[in-house]
């Protein structure tokens, strides 16, 4: 079922109120009931846009579009479907947007006398510089490997390794059969499992 | 190595299923079953295993705003909707704001109603224009001369300033329990809020991703100047060597010549 046992689900509040439930409350003039959803599912529409476009400034941008589409919207949310399927397809759309449009690289300015190092260690205290670097070049291989896929191949394996839908709901997501849904993962995984071991070599 | 072919129907498919666990029970006992004899599957299984392993290292970067501030780690929502701030109404203002303010309308009130403040030899006289025409009806001939504090103890808007008081509060002791009025679904005021946090989220970010460049330049900086002293290391024991041989040459060299010259 979609919105249960969600590896990125924010497990810190105590929800009492379904989501379904909090929509009614919203769409009635709750404007707390809409902030829970989106404290409830921001996490999850900001990683699944982080991943599909490797971008955390453009991954924010569209978490926070989606929100914004979704408040607005609201009232003509009827129920027909998950409030969080209703969400995710909202996301997908936006960062299929993203995707068609030309990419940007980012451009970086030095300020005058930063202290690189103390920043570096002093805002993140647990893990250290290498450790942080070496997470990164582990992301950036994973994220080389996966930008290497067509969207559809890699929105199913996001979808499905890390929001934990099932074949079923990534097909009534995406729109096309549940074969398909499949047929997209094996080939997408069998690409990244030959990227990755080019990347180990 | 050359590799086996698998004619398994819906090989492929059965494969991704068995993998993520999302998969018919009856299809799985009879893949599984099928695993044992077929090394291609196998393989090709613990590869993909290994492949969502490395995924699932793959987390996506922590909000800046987290990061940088000293709270925990937690996500903090991005977006809130708020309502707009309601327009300041009478009821909002603080208790002793509105009795100052009631002082001060009594205060002009008084003044417009002709009060007087003289100073005497009998001392500090106030007359009010009730006072005025209490005066006047008494018809008396001397001067309404009063002490200050006997002039205010009897004036009417005391009680009058009392009993507003009175009122006010009582109002604002209700005031809580009035409705807040509606709010618009977005305020200017709201979206400019929005606006000013994500420019400061993004600088927060941008100067984090700068760190951990930076980091990365020194760490690639440090690598090649260790490779570079390994090199001079070694050019360095080159050259002590070879010079080191050609002095023995020399040497060699002047001795031989020295035997020469002194048979000679």
């Amino acid at each position: 079922m979609l919105g249960s046992n969600r590896a990125e689900k924010v497990s810190a509040p105590q929800m009492t109120w379904s989501d379904e439930e909090l929509v009614a409350r919203s769409i009635g003039g709750d404007q707390e009931s809409f902030n829970q959803l989106v404290l409830r599912w921001e996490r999850p529409i900001y990683a699944l846009a982080y991943r599909v476009i490797g971008r955390e400034e453009d991954a924010r941008d569209v978490c926070q579009e989606t929100f914004l589409r979704a408040f607005r919207a609201l009232n003509g949310f009827r129920g027909q479907a998950k409030f969080s399927s209703w969400l995710y397809r909202i996301a997908l759309n936006l960062c299929r947007d993203w995707v068609r449009k030309e990419r940007r690289t980012p451009v970086i300015q030095a300020p005058e006398e930063l202290e690189v190092l103390e920043m570096a260690a002093v805002r993140e205290p647990t893990p250290s510089v290498e450790d942080l670097v070496a997470r990164r070049e582990l992301t950036r291989v994973v994220e080389r490997a996966m930008a290497r896929l067509p969207e559809e191949q890699r929105t199913a394996i996001i979808l499905k390794e890390y929001h934990e839908l099932t074949f079923q709901e990534i097909a009534d997501l995406v729109g096309c059969p549940l074969s398909t849904v499949k047929t997209r993962l094996y080939q997408g995984l069998s690409v990244l499992r030959r990227e990755l071991a080019k990347s180990e070599s | 190595m050359i590799e086996t072919i698998c004619t398994y129907s819906g090989r492929d498919d059965l494969l991704i299923a068995y993998l993520y666990d999302d998969i018919e029970p009856g299809d799985r006992a009879a893949f599984s079953a099928h695993l044992h004899g077929c090394g291609r599957c196998t393989r090709e299984l613990a590869a993909l295993r290994g492949v969502r392993s490395t995924l699932s290292s793959w987390a996506p970067p922590e909000p800046a705003r987290a990061l940088a501030s000293q709270t925990p780690p937690a996500f903090e929502p991005v977006i809130r909707i708020e309502p707009p701030a309601a327009r300041r109404t009478w009821h909002d203002v603080p208790g002793w704001a509105q009795v100052a303010a009631a002082v001060l309308v009594l205060g002009v009130s008084a003044g417009i109603a002709n009060v007087e403040v003289r100073h005497d030899a009998a001392g500090w006289t106030l007359r009010t224009g009730w006072a005025q025409t209490d005066a006047r009806s008494a018809a008396s001939p001397a001067p309404a001369t009063t002490p200050t504090t006997a002039a205010v103890s009897p004036a009417p808007w005391k009680a009058d300033l009392a009993a507003l008081e009175q009122d006010l509060r009582g109002e604002l002791r209700s005031a809580p329990a009035r409705a807040v009025p509606a709010a618009a679904p977005i305020s200017d005021a709201e979206l400019q809020r929005r606006v000013r946090a994500i420019i400061e989220e993004s600088e927060r970010r941008q100067e984090r991703e700068l760190a951990l460049r930076v980091a990365e330049v020194v760490k690639d900086v440090n690598a090649q100047r260790q490779a570079d002293l390994v090199k001079i290391d070694r050019s360095l024991g080159f050259i002590q060597s070879s010079t080191y041989g050609e002095q023995m040459k020399q040497r060699e060299l002047v001795n031989y010549l020295l035997k020469v010259s002194q048979k000679q």
